[in-house]
């Protein structure tokens, strides 16, 4: 007798006729995937199963079962089968090995007790000062008729662009000087007038001064100052650090020689905070090497190396061994891996924060910068890979199509903005790190156009063809993530959790996601594989001890 | 729980298909996991553990949809439409235009489920299920991510809803028909149902037209346990211990399940005799523990002389609306396709 009952006629694994934009193998159960599971169809008698003996060990659980949640890390939510497993071996404290990282007490001081090293180098923190309400209320002076021309400049951004699109650019002149007369009827200060101006700005330059393009760039060391403005004003870079550091942190584990790639070293923001936690780790610090790579330094400067020698410093003063080395390259794809010297006995773990995707070309099915440093990264077999990238299709061949998910993904970061108490001339200053990108996307092309930001779903499929596996980012990243926005940012910001990654966006449009990734072990190990001489399966601690 | 363990699950697994007993039951042990004896709830596990899907302006299967923050609340709406017929326009969401300026296109505004505390207008299930409705009625679709407990306790949710319709009513681009108005409908599951009746009650006092309410098994109750919810506790997913949890987190602190937030038409309600209140399709799963109430829920609005249909489904069970794997979601998505579309 089936003990599952029937009642409808339409069976579980019938092609739906309402298919929904996730794509999945064909014997994934429909209707579960249009709720937002993953379960094989063959799999559900036994899921079905193991909840049933989920719900039995919860019944007879002494413990309020809230403090059960708290105990198991889980990892992939959407993963019927391994979310409910590994509640099931949480369950199970006898044969429980902790992962051991530090304990959520131990982060928050990690971040605040930053100290400066000696001249100063870093900012410190603030805590939002303002109140969000009494922010929201100066910005909403909106009357309706501010609120038609904010309709209608977006309604003539899109068709001036369009007009770029089909090469009309007399047409597509006039209505930027229309757009230009509509801006000085509406608040630029803020909402859709501010996001306006840029992208009129933007098309402008493409229009009218394209040779002008290339110098709105600007200097590394400009860059490097907006950065760190952006840093300050909004919380994506900080959940972007913290994030990638959590999970190097865990990647880590029982290691003593780490090795940390860093692939735009910028101030060096991201290294305070993990080089503490190594320092509090259960068991001491191991020996840390930290690679920065940078652009060159013009003015004979070496910049990188300031930088790591301040990092020395903090490190010095917490008492982790530790190693800098810099690598100049004006492009990502110039950094060979010999130049990074990693040794066979350290884990590494390699940290991208908005780089990858300055490889790619205009065909990003096939971008063979891309795919060699995949190659040579993947070739080092690193412990872990972290990467984060902004949750945005802004390399799309059609300009049109790129405008205007350029102008909803920018239109969201800039109300972001607008709702954190960023004082001004800070916040003008982190607008315009921002225009910079803006700029790219809209007016540069060919191997000018470094902005090809590309969503995750991209991503996934682009690493996973390249011999990498999602390292599933665990529902304490996501505690301590969401902990990190309520101390640093307002109302309106959401962390959530997408099949292993997070991503962090305003409201409900996530605009930066983060996740981590591990070699696939292959079974045709490559002759020109350097690290992996040592005999070392993924994922099994190394308890040797080895001291270089 | 009534009944050993063992008799209720076997109890659930005959009644519905299995991977809707794998939906439910999951969320089930989810929301168990998350509920804490001290009546605090645990957000962040509830977060990460949500299925949320982005909106999408190029339409799927004939729906698209995008999102709208309202400046002044902060109140996130999901707006669901029709794809243009005209492929050059997909990707392109017009606020200036009507529906349409000639037939009439209902308005449905969909307060999600999940006891007051759960979910999100981005969930993955409610997500789906608003997509469906669109399709179903050929209606435009507004759903509500109204502030949840026990962070934001009652009145919160029927102030953001309330705001909504506010919104809702004031939108060009919602209206249709020849005289050019927005015709609105009020529609939720489980608290969003309960939510749809209070915000209609403040509507019709102000006069604000509502054409119709569709309450999805709503979340009502009272202080004293009725025969099915001592019958059924436990059996068909849902416990009278949760429903007692949720009512503490919802209600100002202190209060009980009289409260007529809770109990509408109960000893301490004032009624809606002489309101304009809109019509009412109201569902009841004939296996949902708390039937009572919104039987009685039916009774009272037929007492106050309004109009009121009631569809019982035997042996449906809460949820049953999810996945479209069973005769009972055919047989709701008929129904409020004609209490929306009532001349066709």
């Amino acid at each position: 007798m089936e003990p599952y009952g029937n009642s409808g006629c339409v069976s579980s694994s019938a092609s739906s006729s309402s298919s929904s934009s996730i794509t999945k193998p064909p014997e994934m159960d429909n209707h579960l995937a249009e709720a937002g599971y993953k379960v094989r169809s063959s799999d559900l008698r036994h899921v079905a199963q193991r909840l049933e003996h989920l719900e039995n060990v919860m019944v007879n659980s002494p413990n309020d079962l809230s403090q059960f949640a708290s105990d198991a890390v889980l990892y992939n939510p959407a993963d019927l089968a391994s979310w409910v497993d590994s509640l099931l071996s949480a369950s199970d404290f006898s044969t429980q090995l902790p992962i051991s990282i530090p304990s959520d007490l131990d982060y928050p001081d990690a971040i605040m007790d930053q100290t400066a090293p000696p001249n100063d180098a870093w900012t410190d923190h603030h805590s939002a000062a303002a109140p969000p309400q009494h922010h929201h209320h100066q910005i909403t002076a909106f009357t309706a008729m501010e609120e038609d021309s904010g309709i209608r400049l977006v309604q003539l951004l899109v068709t001036c662009a369009e007009s770029v699109q089909r090469g009309d650019l007399a047409l597509a002149g006039s209505l930027i000087e229309n757009m230009q007369a509509l801006l000085t009827r509406v608040n630029t200060g803020c909402g859709i007038g501010k996001v306006a101006g840029c992208f009129i700005d933007a098309l402008s330059r493409r229009v009218f001064t394209p040779q002008s393009v290339g110098s709105a760039a600007g200097s590394a060391h400009e860059n490097e100052l907006l950065y760190h403005y952006f840093y300050e004003a909004c919380p994506y870079l900080k959940f972007a650090h913290f994030t990638a550091n959590q999970a190097i942190l865990e990647a880590f584990q029982g290691h003593d020689c780490v090795h940390v790639i860093d692939f735009n070293l910028m101030h060096g923001l991201q290294w305070p905070a993990l080089i503490q936690a190594l320092a509090l780790r259960p068991g001491g610090p191991p020996l840390l090497r930290l690679t920065g790579i940078g652009p060159p330094s013009p003015d004979g400067r070496d910049s990188l190396r300031e930088i790591g020698l301040r990092l020395a410093d903090l490190a010095r003063s917490v008492n982790v061994r530790f190693a800098f080395r810099g690598v100049a390259a004006s492009r990502l794809e110039d950094v060979k891996p010999w130049m990074l010297q990693v040794s066979p006995k350290e884990a590494v773990a390699v940290n991208s924060i908005m780089q990858l995707h300055r490889l790619l070309g205009s065909d990003s099915n096939r971008s063979a910068p891309m795919e060699m440093m995949l190659g040579w990264i993947r070739n080092l077999n690193p412990k872990i890979v972290t990467v984060v990238e902004q949750e945005a299709d802004h390399n799309k061949a059609g300009f049109l199509e790129r405008f205007t998910e350029a102008l909803y993904y920018y239109s969201n970061m800039f109300d972001s903005l607008d709702a954190c108490a960023a004082l001004q001339p800070d916040k003008a200053l982190a607008e315009m790190y921002i225009q910079r990108e803006i700029c790219n996307v809209v007016c540069c092309e060919g191997s000018a156009r470094v902005e090809r930001h590309e969503p995750l779903a991209k991503w996934r499929t682009r690493l996973g063809q390249a011999g990498f596996r999602p390292l599933h980012l665990g529902s304490n990243a996501f505690k301590q993530a969401s902990m990190l926005l309520t101390l640093f940012s307002a109302e309106g910001y959401r962390v959530e959790e997408n099949e292993g990654c997070l991503t962090l966006g305003w409201h409900s449009r996530p605009l930066i996601a983060a996740s981590a990734w591990q070699v696939m072990p292959s079974p045709e190990a490559t002759a020109t594989a350097t690290a992996t001489a040592t005999n070392n399966p993924l994922g099994i601690i190394n308890r040797n001890a080895n001291h270089v | 729980m009534a009944g050993s363990n063992e008799v209720n699950l076997n109890e659930s697994k005959r009644v519905v298909p299995l991977n809707t007993w794998v939906l439910i039951s999951n969320f089930k042990l989810a929301y168990n996991l998350l509920r804490r004896s001290d009546g605090t709830f645990n957000r962040e596990l509830s977060e990460f553990l949500e299925r949320k899907v982005p909106a999408n302006t190029i339409p799927v299967d004939g729906v698209f949809s995008f999102d709208h923050v309202d400046r002044g609340t902060g109140l996130l709406n999901r707006v669901y439409q029709m794809a243009p017929k005209n492929h050059a326009q997909w990707g392109i969401v017009d606020l200036e235009r009507p529906l349409s300026s000639t037939e009439i296109v209902p308005v449905i505004i969909f307060f999600h489920g999940g006891s007051f505390t759960h979910s999100s207008a981005n969930s993955a299930i409610y997500d789906t299920f608003c997509r469906r409705l669109v399709n179903t009625c050929k209606a435009a679709v507004v759903s509500v991510d109204y502030r949840r407990s026990p962070e934001h306790r009652y009145p919160c949710a029927y102030d953001d809803g309330w705001a909504a319709l506010k919104w809702v009513k004031s939108r060009t681009w919602l209206q249709s028909g020849k005289d050019s108005k927005v015709y609105v409908y009020l529609a939720g599951d489980s608290s969003g149902g309960n939510i749809a009746h209070h915000v209609a009650v403040r509507a019709a006092e102000a006069q604000v037209e509502v054409l119709g309410n569709i309450l999805l098994h709503p979340m009502f109750g009272g202080q004293m346990r009725t025969a099915t919810e001592i019958r059924l506790d436990g059996k068909y997913f849902v416990t009278i211990q949760d429903r007692d949890w949720y009512w503490r987190a919802f209600l100002p602190e202190g209060e009980d399940r009289d409260h007529p937030a809770c109990n509408p038409f109960g000893p301490r309600d004032k009624g809606i005799v002489g309101l304009k209140f809109p019509k009412s399709l109201v569902v009841v799963a004939g296996l949902d523990l708390m039937q009572d109430w919104q039987l009685a829920y039916v009774d009272g609005l037929k007492n106050s002389g309004q109009e009121v249909k009631l569809i019982f489904l035997k042996e449906a069970t809460i949820g049953f609306y999810f996945l479209p794997n069973n005769e009972h979601f055919y047989c709701l998505m008929e129904e409020i396709s004609n209490f929306v579309n009532p001349d066709c």
